[in-house]
């Protein structure tokens, strides 16, 4: 890492997959670093892009770790900076600086089933984390991945999936009822109740809109998941990541510090501002 | 180290350190007191109350431009880094709720990642504090903080005034140097003095002042209360300026924006900012969700970030009782009263 944390480098965008389309477009950024400055990171963690003009915003890392020629990045449409980046070519040159944050303790977890649940956009901070596990599915017990969207279109990751359900259990879900739809149709947290994933030596991980989480871990709760087994990652606005511009301080924690991956014992304990 | 100065003097020992150093004191002008610079032959005055704005903006400046970007068409941006000069400045006059802030701004800047800018600035700066012998403002609370009129913590010289004369002591080795290269101009200490200093800062900290319960009962029962309906009613009143945090000598939460100078070929700088808690779109996602989204949980915030989170993480207030945020807000939210009503306490 630069000495000046706050100093990027420089990296080349090597691809772009647009994964859903709309008003909130999904789009996947493969960055390669042609002129050094890459780096190792875990699972979980986070880096700031940066284009200049424009800004910075932090984005969980999407490529697992064990990837170390170049970092995707999938990143919805939605403020200043994202909308900017939805409009780079391949070829174009973004900053970067990272990585940030804490990681998923896949470590902890060897030996466990490990039950995966997103939504939208927030299959991509867990996806390194299913990359890894898969990759490695003789350390842990049975895989199982939920992921809903609006629809079958809002999907990402789909060439990944049908890759991904030969090598763990995939239940996907759209909100709405489609012609010709062989999933769930209906919520991501009812897919969940209508699945009932045992808790018995499992481990639950959520991400994706905030009212989804919500009633994710609620339902993960009925299922007698306690709080010790269910992890999320959560976000907040961020501009530093160095743990000091206090935009993403939830209680005592700087959220790009100590976060972004809790498990719901350690986030309850903290004021719900996120 | 303590030395004696002579009150007379005291315009030589300036005009000696702005030989080789920048020099800044607290300055009236347009009716408030404020750090200015000290031009060659102009005397300073420190029998004053506290300056409106803090010290901290000599280590964490308002505006900083961290780099600048430089980008022709089609090819990559040059970043050009933009470190602080490391010209000595030397501060005279320096409260000391103002040097225990630096020690709080030195948790934030130092600790886990080091900030360079930060860093580059604070290695350089000599505070020398002035001890208070009455209180300078009638918000002042910096004994109920575990401060006191003439806390060293975070100063680097701290003046007392005596008689016709400063007490004068050294307290860190850049304190030391900028003493030491002045010794002609200094007496030696004698009983008398030291006796005398003894009493003004003991008459000091009987001066009456606001106080506040004890830190850990506060911290207590800002954590018993999160859920009080006292911070809406408590917040009623806040339009959102953000003086209190601006004007705070430890509020160190920032901004980092893009100012574009020319687009062919795209020049700006990065640029970092005071930011403030107390505004809705510190906190607000893109999405237009925002997680502290009216006032009553920003007052929350502000007052437990100081009075709470900061000593769960580093066994300190990150408020040192200067009393600005009291004193300057236009609608006389009351940052002794909030934690008081809150708490119980």
């Amino acid at each position: 890492m630069n000495a000046n944390v706050y100093l990027p480098a420089l990296a080349r965008i090597a691809g772009i997959e647009e994964e859903t389309r709309g008003a909130r477009a999904i789009k996947t950024f493969r960055v390669e670093f042609p002129e050094g400055g890459n780096f190792d990171h875990a699972c979980g963690q986070c880096a700031m892009l940066s284009l200049f003009g424009k800004g910075e915003v932090m984005i969980s890392i999407a490529s697992a770790p064990a990837v170390k020629d170049y970092k995707q990045f999938s990143i919805m449409k939605s403020g200043r900076v994202t909308t900017a980046l939805h409009d780079l070519k391949v070829g174009d040159i973004i900053g970067i600086r990272g990585p940030y944050g804490n990681q998923f303790p896949l470590e902890q977890w060897k030996g466990r089933d490990l039950i995966f649940v997103g939504g939208g956009v927030g299959l991509a901070p867990i996806w390194p984390v299913i990359q890894t596990a898969v990759a490695n599915a003789e350390d842990y017990g049975k895989i199982t991945v939920f992921y809903g969207a609006r629809s079958s279109r809002d999907i990402m990751y789909k060439a990944d999936f049908e890759d991904l359900a030969r090598k763990a259990i995939v239940q996907l879900s759209v909100d709405a009822a489609e012609d010709g739809w062989q999933g769930y149709t209906g919520f991501v947290p009812a897919n969940l109740m209508d699945k009932a994933p045992s808790p018995n030596n499992a481990i639950a991980i959520t991400c994706g809109p905030p009212i989804m989480i919500k009633f994710v871990i609620q339902n993960l709760q009925k299922l007698g998941f306690t709080d010790e087994q269910i992890y999320t990652t959560i976000e907040n606005k961020m501009k530093c990541g160095v743990g000091k511009c206090g935009r993403c301080n939830v209680g005592k924690d700087y959220v790009c510090v100590k976060g972004p991956v809790y498990s719901w014992a350690e986030l309850k304990t903290l004021p719900q501002e996120y | 180290m303590d030395t004696i100065l002579k009150k007379e003097r005291l315009g030589e020992w300036v005009a000696q350190i702005g030989s080789r150093a920048r020099v800044f004191a607290p300055a009236y002008a347009d009716g408030i007191w404020n750090f200015s610079p000290v031009a060659a032959g102009v005397s300073i005055e420190l029998d004053h109350g506290n300056t409106v704005r803090p010290a901290k903006g000599f280590v964490f400046p308002q505006r900083e431009v961290l780099y600048r970007f430089r980008q022709e068409s089609g090819k990559a941006p040059e970043l050009t880094e933009t470190l602080p000069d490391t010209t000595p400045t030397v501060v005279f006059g320096v409260r000391p709720c103002d040097g225990r802030a630096m020690v709080r701004n030195d948790k934030v800047f130092t600790c886990g990642f080091k900030d360079p800018y930060y860093s580059a600035r604070r290695d350089q700066v000599v505070f020398v504090g002035l001890a208070c012998n009455m209180p300078p403002s009638q918000n002042c609370f910096c004994l109920s903080m575990g401060g006191s009129p003439h806390s060293e913590d975070g100063l680097d010289v701290l003046m007392t005034e005596l008689d016709g004369r400063y007490h004068v002591k050294a307290i860190t080795p850049k304190g030391k140097a900028i003493v030491e290269s002045g010794a002609a101009l200094f007496d030696k200490m004698q009983v008398p003095d030291g006796n005398a200093v003894a009493k003004v800062h003991a008459d000091a900290d009987k001066c009456p002042q606001r106080s506040l319960a004890a830190m850990e009962k506060i911290a207590a029962g800002l954590k018993e209360h999160f859920e009080s309906p006292k911070w809406d009613e408590l917040a009623r009143a806040c339009i959102g300026c953000g003086a209190c945090t601006y004007l705070c000598p430890s509020c160190h939460c920032f901004d980092i924006n893009d100012e574009i100078t020319g687009n062919t070929p795209l020049t700006g700088e990065r640029v970092r900012t005071w930011d403030n808690c107390q505004f809705p779109d510190f906190t607000m996602h893109s999405s237009g969700h925002n997680p502290r989204h009216d006032t009553g949980a920003r007052l929350r915030q502000r007052v437990s970030h100081k009075l709470l989170y900061f000593v769960e993480n580093h066994n300190m207030q990150q408020c040192t009782g200067c009393g600005r945020c009291i004193s300057h807000c236009p609608v006389g939210i009351d940052i002794v009263r909030v934690a008081t009503e809150v708490t119980g306490q």
